[in-house]
């Protein structure tokens, strides 16, 4: 293991990984500052050009420091406009933004980017401290748990990545099915081809992509027309920030597993990691009265779990090849694009590029900590920038990204066909991860449960892990189902009684 | 511009819809090529039918956007009499623009366009034409040597 450790970090310490690494952490935090363009977009936005690398490891250095870094930048705007730069922010603003209000931005913003960094660098830690049991446990899987395990990671961010199990749960199955579309390579049919030559090779994911994620958040930022915000002071206390972190060192490790651990389970993603962790600093701090009108810890528990989600989220993508979240479910498509196996490959024969991604997530944190904090006072002033720079060029990469999927003119045609369908889906809350994530999971599921079915017949149903783990997928289905009906009754009851 | 409970019942039908096509389909393939459509599409049927009643009862209470918390980012409200339609007017016309002169001139003259009609100067529309035209022509034509499809009216000349 500590061979595979020092290649991968001799790897990403090359000159070109490395510099791949500072492009990837400049492109994640530029899209941090920028309010409505988010991470899952601009992952689907380099998609394209990625995929045509061939070497594995300037891929891993370029999208996980992109990747790792959205949610330190994305404090800028939390903090000084009230607008979450990403959606792993939000919580941010509950005490950031009073904060700056204050007078205290500086205080804020230092603080924030202390706790990102050693948030980060938790999620690195708990990825490496996790090898040592996955392996053994990813290894004695076989074609049968595998299937389960897609059908759980499908229907995980299906019920958990929105506020509607069941629309989540479709989206996963449309994902599926889409990812079905194209010559069939077992029997030789062509399914939904239509006698149309085009689909034979299937759907692009980057055009699903694009169109689910890219386009709509355009639409989102270009229709509120971003009126330039008035930004806040400035103000001191930089160094007081940081200090501050130190002081709350046991409430940072604390949310900083919160974070982990939530982006270790498929479906809950950054949105839901800063708002667990704000929570639980609510819960157990002491003045918790303070939390809402400038607290400095809720800066420090937000932001320290938004980044130690990540090193969490590629736990399960790394090992199971069930990517965490959308971001991951972009990033796993390019890593399976140049050859990077996800799966019991990344544990044993390809383990140095596994620890390239640890490393890689080392590196960015501290290299984006670095920038944010050097450069804050001009890097705050790019929040501000009109709406009018910013959509039109995304806008033209978003088009050249779908045409270069496979330079046909229909690719064209799928992009705003997949844009019409990811603003619908957003338009009518209906989740667009599951979608996604159903279709990079789709062409794995098909095959496990065919090589489960032939190699084993019915019989691999009754195999004890796929027992533990269909029992393990019903409860997770069926218990969010359950308890989203039971608040709609308790719901219902006060209201009842006031009719009554 | 909310949406309403009509329009959220039509999607969902929609979804089933497409759903229970792709069942139908694929009914009479081999058991190899169908294998999981037969089971996930017919979980999907259940699924859409069971939200098409939930969507139905929302709509009959009126109550379309009583949820529970959600952790996604909401959609951000558009401004402007036109809202989201405005944004797509200029998406369908990039798309036509591209397929009519083509990618080298379609993009840059968007988002020339585009930078001025928003209030733009004219050295900042210049320059992000110049760019856009810089970046395509360098990184994709001479690089890349990307094979751009004919323009159509460069067909019908």
């Amino acid at each position: 293991m500590l061979e595979a450790a020092l290649e991968g970090l001799s790897g990403v310490l090359q000159p070109q990984a490395l510099a791949f690494m500072c492009l990837g952490v400049l492109i994640g935090s530029l899209v941090g500052f920028l309010p409505g363009i988010g991470g899952p977009s601009t992952l689907a936005i380099m998609l394209p050009f990625v995929m045509t690398m061939q070497d594995p490891l300037m891929v891993i250095a370029l999208l996980v420091g992109m990747d790792a870094v959205g949610n330190t930048a994305s404090a800028f705007t939390s903090i000084l406009i009230s607008v979450p730069g990403s959606s792993g922010s939000q919580a941010t603003i509950l005490d950031g933004y009073p904060m700056a209000k204050n007078g205290q931005a500086a205080r804020a913003l230092s603080a924030s980017f202390v706790a990102s960094l050693i948030g980060g660098l938790f999620g690195a830690f708990v990825l490496f401290a996790s090898l040592p049991v996955l392996r053994p446990l990813v290894l004695s899987f076989s074609s049968p748990e595998f299937f389960i395990l897609t059908l759980w990671g499908v229907s995980m961010v299906g019920i958990l990545s929105g506020n509607a199990p069941v629309k989540g749960l479709l989206a996963g199955i449309l994902g599926v099915l889409i990812a079905t579309v194209g010559l069939d390579t077992k029997s030789g049919i062509e399914r939904y081809s239509f006698d149309i030559a085009y689909f034979w090779e299937g759907i692009d994911l980057v055009l699903v992509a694009l169109g689910l994620f890219g386009i709509p958040e355009v639409i989102d930022l270009a229709g509120r027309k971003g009126t330039i915000a008035k930004a806040e002071e400035f103000g001191q206390g930089y160094l007081q920030g940081i200090f501050d972190v130190f002081r709350h060192w046991w409430l940072l490790l604390r949310t900083s597993v919160v974070g982990a651990w939530v982006g270790f389970l498929p479906g809950l993603g950054s949105s839901v990691a800063d708002w667990f962790a704000y929570a639980h600093a609510v819960q157990t701090e002491k003045n918790r009265e303070n939390f809402g009108k400038g607290d400095v810890r809720g800066v420090i528990a937000s932001e320290g779990a938004n980044n130690a989600k990540e090193g969490g989220d590629y736990i399960p993508t790394l090992a199971f090849g069930i990517p965490g979240g959308t971001s991951t479910a972009l990033v796993l498509t390019a890593f399976i694009a140049v050859g990077i196996k996800p799966g019991p490959d990344m544990l044993t024969t390809q383990l140095n590029l596994t620890f390239a991604v640890i490393w890689t997530l080392v590196i960015a944190n501290i290299v984006a900590a670095a920038i944010c904090m050097t450069f804050a006072k001009p890097v705050a002033r790019i929040c501000f920038v009109p709406f009018y720079a910013i959509v039109p060029p995304v806008v033209a990469f978003i088009f050249i990204g779908a045409f270069a999927a496979n330079f046909h003119t229909y690719d064209l045609t799928a992009l705003m066909i997949f844009s019409l369908l990811g603003f619908f889906m957003r338009r009518y809350g209906w989740p667009r991860a599951p979608l996604l994530l159903g279709v990079v999971l789709g062409d794995k599921m098909e095959l496990y449960l065919w090589l489960s079915y032939t190699r084993y017949g019915f019989e691999w149903l009754a195999r004890p892990a796929v027992i533990a783990l269909t029992a393990l997928l019903l409860g997770s289905i069926i218990y969010p189902i359950v308890s989203a009906w039971r608040e709609k009754g308790r719901a219902k009851e006060p209201l009842a009684k006031v009719s009554a | 511009m909310m949406a309403s409970g009509m329009e959220r019942i039509l999607f969902t039908v929609f979804v089933g819809f497409v759903t229970f096509m792709a069942l139908l389909i694929a009914k009479d393939w081999p058991i190899r090529a169908s294998i999981v459509i037969l089971f996930l599409g017919s979980i999907g049927i259940v699924l859409a039918v069971a939200q098409g009643i939930a969507d139905f009862k929302a709509w009959r209470r009126g109550s379309p956007d009583a949820r529970r918390p959600t952790y996604e980012v909401a959609a951000l409200e558009h401004q402007g009499r036109w809202g989201s339609l405005e944004v797509w007017a200029w998406l369908w016309g990039l798309f036509i623009a591209i397929h009519l002169i083509g990618f080298l001139t379609a993009l840059p003259l968007f988002v020339f366009v585009y930078a001025k009609f928003y209030g733009g100067r004219w050295a900042t529309a210049g320059i992000l034409s110049g760019a856009t035209w810089g970046f395509l022509y360098g990184v994709f034509e001479k690089i890349l040597h990307v094979p751009w499809p004919t323009p159509l009216i460069g067909s019908w000349l």
